[in-house]
């Protein structure tokens, strides 16, 4: 216990001294979390409140259009901008990024899809031996309604697909509407019964519900909730290059060669350096959660909300702390100069971030990349720190995440020690 | 082995993973406590391989070591305890004081409180540095280093110290410190196997030597006796007789 403590002792004094490191591993997550926090405010909110630019030319004036139009609305995805465009126009404006949709209802489209359910009723009702000819005797009556959508050249396939359906839907809710009332009207005129209006409403209705049935059900992933946690993780990741740099000063120097001829035996001396660099992880992570909760409010930022559940912050920051000091100390026993070390730590936690979605969410990167995600300690750490601000995470759902961080720190610790087992014998 | 003998290595030899050459080839030597025994050879003899097999930081690939009546392979720990190492390398914390050193040394080898602190302050008067004992070991010259280098081999007394060139590039003053001070550690009973290229220190310093090169011992004994014997005026004739005067890399 005396070698430990005094191990810890003497690496807690060496780290307090170097003013660099000192930098490296406090002020720089700290900035990186303001700056980056602020920097991704608006994008964050685009991505969430996104408008996105819509022309509606609506020559109809009836119904049709203007259910089109309340869909539309009622989605609070578009700006929709009612226009009088011609056709050529509407492509012209759309082509030229004014627009990313543009919608053309023609004129008395509303009309047509009367007289075309008018007719279609009149001769089923006919068929059957109720009621006259069909209503409508109109010539257009077979041909389609052509709704025009255009679509600028870079709309997503999907999103166009997503457009079409609601589109769709918002028609055919009319159709069925129409069809229902004029059958109805049919048959009050045919039997003589008492005037009902048919039902208007949804037969079915969807209810969107949120899976998080707390009070905070309203939080979502915002540029705090997101760069806080990501970034003070990546400051953890980041004391690999100062610890891999001490072990290969104190091997270069001859002091690990000295102590490999002291009593006691290197897992002590690695415990030492493991408890030193834990608490300076777990010192970074409360102090950047301090930064997210009480500075950055005071720049204009959402205030980072962290739940109630401190055991489990405990238990991911620790893990995550375990997760670095391993990969440090892997990085310092494999790599022979602090040049290799401090190049190889910093590239590798860098890509190690991307990756593991620090730079930005995983859901906005691409499918062949996310799957990559999976691969990096960084991202278990953060889905973890996400599940427990965003989702009310109790120790329980954050335990497969935990469980991944100590492999990963028991498998980097494993390859050490046999590493510096058969180098040095 | 006799109670009065240090160390005993009977056969050692050692050849590195992926070298044709043995590094040390079967050689066979024993220490009387109570010695300073000078192990001299040219770059690449295989002076600290035979050191670092002796420390227990190398295993050798055949051969046998007794230390202390200890078997080398199976008491390591034990030997540990009673063994200081004072490496080539200034093998301190250079942000650290040399107290603060001093005092992570002497943890490490389960000293510690009142007992630690006046064994620091004494070796440091000893070797002149018991003013800078809050100074950073940055800030120190190369003799200082040289200095604090020894004390934290010998904090612990140790009954076997080995010294790989402990006054390597240091001013006379510094060395006649550093060896007016195993002198006395010597005194104490501890015995002392030291490795150095300068013949007239070890000449001085060493009561038994011997001359390795290739990885073999050339030859062994008192210094002024293999002097004689050989016909030669001093020990660094000695030394260029055996081993030649072909520059080593």
């Amino acid at each position: 216990m005396l070698r430990l403590l005094a191990t810890i002792r003497k690496e807690l004094i060496i780290l307090v001294r170097d003013k660099g490191g000192l930098a490296v591993m406090f002020l720089m997550p700290m900035m990186l979390i303001t700056i980056m926090a602020l920097i991704q405010d608006a994008p964050f909110k685009d991505y969430q409140e996104m408008k996105i630019p819509l022309a509606l030319v609506n020559h109809d004036k009836g119904k049709l259009g203007k259910s089109i139009e309340a869909g539309l609305r009622e989605s609070k995805i578009f700006a929709i901008n009612s226009k009088d465009f011609s056709e050529q126009e509407l492509k012209q404006k759309v082509k030229g990024g004014d627009y990313e949709i543009g919608i053309l209802i023609p004129e008395q489209a509303t009309q047509r899809l009367e007289d075309r359910v008018n007719d279609f009723v009149g001769k089923k009702l006919s068929a059957v031996g109720m009621g006259g000819a069909a209503l409508s005797l109109n010539d257009k009556v077979d041909s389609a309604i052509d709704l025009k959508v255009v679509f600028a050249p870079t709309t997503k396939k999907s999103f166009k697909a997503s457009i079409m359906g609601s589109l769709k839907q918002s028609a055919s809710k009319l159709e069925t509407q129409t069809l229902l009332a004029v059958f109805s009207q049919q048959l009050n005129r045919d039997t003589g019964a008492k005037k009902e209006q048919p039902p208007m409403a949804d037969f079915i209705e969807f209810k969107e519900l949120n899976a998080i049935e707390t009070p905070k059900e309203a939080l979502q992933l915002n540029s705090v909730q997101h760069n806080v946690p990501a970034w003070t993780i990546f400051g953890m990741f980041f004391i690999v290059i100062s610890l891999a740099g001490s072990i290969i000063k104190e091997r270069e120097s001859g002091s690990y060669t000295r102590l490999l001829t002291m009593p006691g035996n290197y897992l002590t001396i690695m415990a030492g350096k493991i408890s030193s660099y834990l608490l300076v992880c777990l010192i970074q992570c409360v102090l950047m959660l301090l930064v997210g909760i009480y500075l950055l409010p005071h720049l204009g930022l959402p205030r980072l909300i962290i739940g109630n559940n401190i055991p489990a912050i405990g238990i991911i920051a620790a893990s995550a702390g375990l997760a670095a000091t391993g990969y440090g100390i892997m990085v310092g026993s494999l790599f022979t100069s602090q040049q290799q070390s401090s190049t190889f730590g910093a590239v590798s936690v860098v890509i190690l971030a991307a990756l593991g979605g620090i730079w930005v969410p995983v859901y906005v990167m691409p499918e062949a990349i996310r799957m990559f995600a999976g691969f990096s300690p960084l991202y278990w750490a953060l889905t973890a720190f996400h599940k427990i601000f965003l989702g009310d995470g109790d120790i329980k759902s954050i335990l497969p995440y935990a469980a991944k961080l100590v492999a990963f720190f028991v498998a980097t610790v494993g390859i050490s020690f046999f590493y510096n087992k058969t180098h040095t014998r | 082995m006799p109670a009065e003998t240090a160390i005993e290595v009977v056969r050692l030899y050692k050849q590195y993973k992926g070298s044709g050459e043995a590094a040390v080839n079967h050689i066979s030597f024993s220490i009387p406590s109570g010695s300073i025994f000078g192990l001299l050879g040219p770059n690449g003899a295989g002076k600290t391989t035979t050191i670092s097999m002796l420390c227990g930081l190398l295993a050798p690939t055949s051969g046998t070591a007794t230390i202390l009546g200890l078997k080398l392979k199976d008491n390591l720990k034990l030997i540990k305890q009673q063994i200081g190492v004072v490496p080539q390398e200034i093998a301190l914390y250079p942000t650290l004081t040399a107290y603060e050193n001093l005092r992570y040394i002497g943890n490490m080898y389960g000293l510690k409180g009142q007992n630690l602190k006046e064994e620091i302050m004494r070796h440091l008067e000893i070797v002149g540095l018991s003013a800078h004992a809050d100074a950073r070991v940055e800030t120190f010259s190369g003799g200082m280093k040289r200095r604090i280098n020894l004390v934290a081999g010998i904090l612990h007394n140790p009954k076997i110290l080995f010294l790989d060139e402990p006054t390597v590039g240091v001013d006379v003053q510094s060395r006649n410190l550093i060896t007016e001070h195993l002198h006395l550690i010597n005194k104490r009973g501890c015995t002392i196997i030291y490795t150095s290229h300068l013949m007239e220190e070890a000449e001085k310093l060493c009561t038994d030597i011997a001359v390795i090169d290739n990885g073999a011992i050339i030859a062994m004994g008192k210094p002024q006796q293999l002097i004689e014997d050989h016909h030669t005026n001093n020990l660094e004739q000695l030394f260029l007789k055996l081993t030649g005067k072909t520059l080593r890399d």
